[in-house]
């Protein structure tokens, strides 16, 4: 199975950029309404755990926590891999640098050049080690936080709203005749002028016929579960 | 005089006038910068030079000094009513910028003049924002419901066609009223010189740097610029890629979603 996690991928502008890859044969929202705030790392725990983790994960400590495989649908996986998975193999070094060139972006202190450089650089390694992983693991799930990263400075900006859409796409064709994938995000993004605030639906989409209708994003645990069970069968 | 400058000038007259006429106790709000300035010096134009409602001063008291001195100074010069809006409450609760930009601006300008609107029951306020200053102001109308919250509803406006500004019959708190909106940080530059308008010195460069839109001193930066008259302004203007409020820390987007990004954890 392919877990292809990308941060704040949103439904409308998936379809804005035409991206036919990540709209597989059954594409749509998620409904996260039961969380407060659409906060990064609560949801991709959620997603992990199939529990809503919000009261469990603190805003001002929530970048360092971490799941063990026993608290996720990993453990039902013989051999699995993650790639830069918020609460669970977060490479805290990279991510810390670009919140430090966020910060610097508010306090006149770096230039969003700058900052888009480093996403992009750390998106570049982590889509290395995402291929590479392919075909070796039973799991291979992979972060990609590109349209989140980039989108929180620049959503308004369409040409390089555009350059990230049709870069996600390309991984989403990179992988889409493989079988069991589901391309999953944690929240959707709205534009603020030419910034970008998390939105409140979320999107999914799976080379397989799943039947949702607007699912909640702990749903997929049970789904990712059977299909371990039947790989073992 | 420019008659480029004189249509511009007589259609702003035309507004205030109007307004004057249809609300019954409007004001002028004054930031001391250029725009709001040249909004004043209009309306003391409208009436034959005496301004007949309150001219209104929003003090954050973070200001810089040039522009208390700059405003005291033109207020005896013009003979202004000048009415000096403050959130002392706020002030004395310690509120400043480093409790966030977006709350700061919040509490010292927005609440200041909600209050002071609730007070002297204001139902009119004239403001010097023009449609070239940033996208959402390009969608604003001359005349400009608000509700008690200041909300705007741009995308439920009455059209002003054949320069008719009609007022609504209900729903709304009080009128913002724009009487340059149509103008452009070159014309009121270009009007400046031509009125021999006073301009707060900040505007003009020091040391390789100069103030191309006044805030508060600790959310405002210079721009680079060597521009030490009002004629290599205009010339500076002409050919600069930078937008005008490109110095302005408060730009509300920026400190929105600078508040956002804080409140998700990411600073």
């Amino acid at each position: 199975m392919i877990i292809l996690a990308l941060d704040a991928l949103d439904l409308k502008m998936v379809k804005k950029f035409n991206c036919k890859n990540l709209m597989q044969k059954e594409y749509g929202q998620t409904d996260i309404s039961d969380f407060t705030q659409p906060r990064t790392v609560v949801l991709w725990a959620s997603f992990l755990t199939g529990k809503n983790m919000e009261k469990q994960i603190p805003i001002k400590t929530q970048w360092n926590f971490q799941l063990s495989p026993e608290q996720t649908f990993l453990k039902y996986f013989e051999k699995y891999k993650t790639i830069d998975v918020p609460a669970f193999s977060f490479k805290q070094q990279n991510h810390a640098t670009e919140r430090k060139l966020l910060k610097g972006y508010f306090e006149d202190k770096a230039t969003i050049e700058e900052y888009d450089e480093i996403i992009w650089r750390n998106h570049e390694e982590n889509k290395k080690e995402f291929f590479e992983a392919i075909g070796k693991f039973n799991l291979v799930m992979g972060y990609f936080n590109l349209a989140d990263a980039i989108g929180h400075l620049s959503f308004g900006i369409t040409e390089k709203m555009a350059e990230v859409y049709n870069e996600l796409d390309s991984i989403a064709k990179e992988i889409k005749n493989l079988d069991n994938i589901l391309i999953i995000s944690d929240h959707g993004m709205k534009a603020v002028g030419r910034y970008g605030d998390h939105s409140e639906n979320g999107f999914y989409s799976s080379n397989h016929n799943l039947g949702l209708h607007i699912p909640k994003i702990t749903s997929f645990y049970e789904l990712i579960r059977k299909v371990a069970e039947n790989e073992h069968a | 005089m420019n008659t480029y400058l004189q249509e511009l000038e007589k259609k702003s007259i035309a507004i205030i006038r109007e307004a004057k006429a249809q609300f019954k106790n409007p004001a002028v709000l004054w930031s001391t910068g250029k725009d709001s300035t040249a909004t004043v010096w209009l309306c003391k134009k409208a009436f034959f030079g005496k301004i007949p409602f309150p001219v209104i001063h929003i003090d954050t008291s973070y200001k810089f000094p040039e522009i208390y001195e700059f405003r005291d100074r033109i207020a005896k010069e013009w003979n202004l009513n000048l009415i000096i809006a403050k959130n002392e409450k706020a002030l004395k609760e310690g509120m400043s910028p480093e409790k966030g930009r977006l709350k700061c601006c919040t509490a010292l300008k927005t609440e200041a003049l909600k209050n002071l609107i609730k007070e002297r029951k204001f139902d009119a306020l004239i403001l010097a924002i023009r449609r070239d200053e940033h996208g959402i102001r390009a969608k604003e109308r001359y005349y400009s419901p608000r509700d008690e919250n200041f909300r705007w509803n741009y995308k439920d406006q009455p059209a002003e066609l054949w320069d008719l500004y009609v007022k609504p019959s209900e729903d709304f708190s009080h009128m913002r009223v724009h009487p340059i909106l149509h103008w452009t940080e070159l014309d009121v530059w270009e009007y400046v010189k031509q009125e021999g308008l006073p301009v707060n010195p900040l505007y003009f460069a020091k040391n390789g740097k100069r103030y191309r839109s006044l805030g508060c001193k600790p959310c405002t930066v210079p721009i680079p610029s060597n521009a030490k008259t009002i004629d290599e302004i205009i010339e500076e203007i002409k050919t600069s890629k930078i937008p005008e409020r490109a110095g302005r820390a408060q730009d509300k987007e920026k400190a929105y979603m600078m508040q956002k990004l804080r409140s998700l954890g990411y600073m």
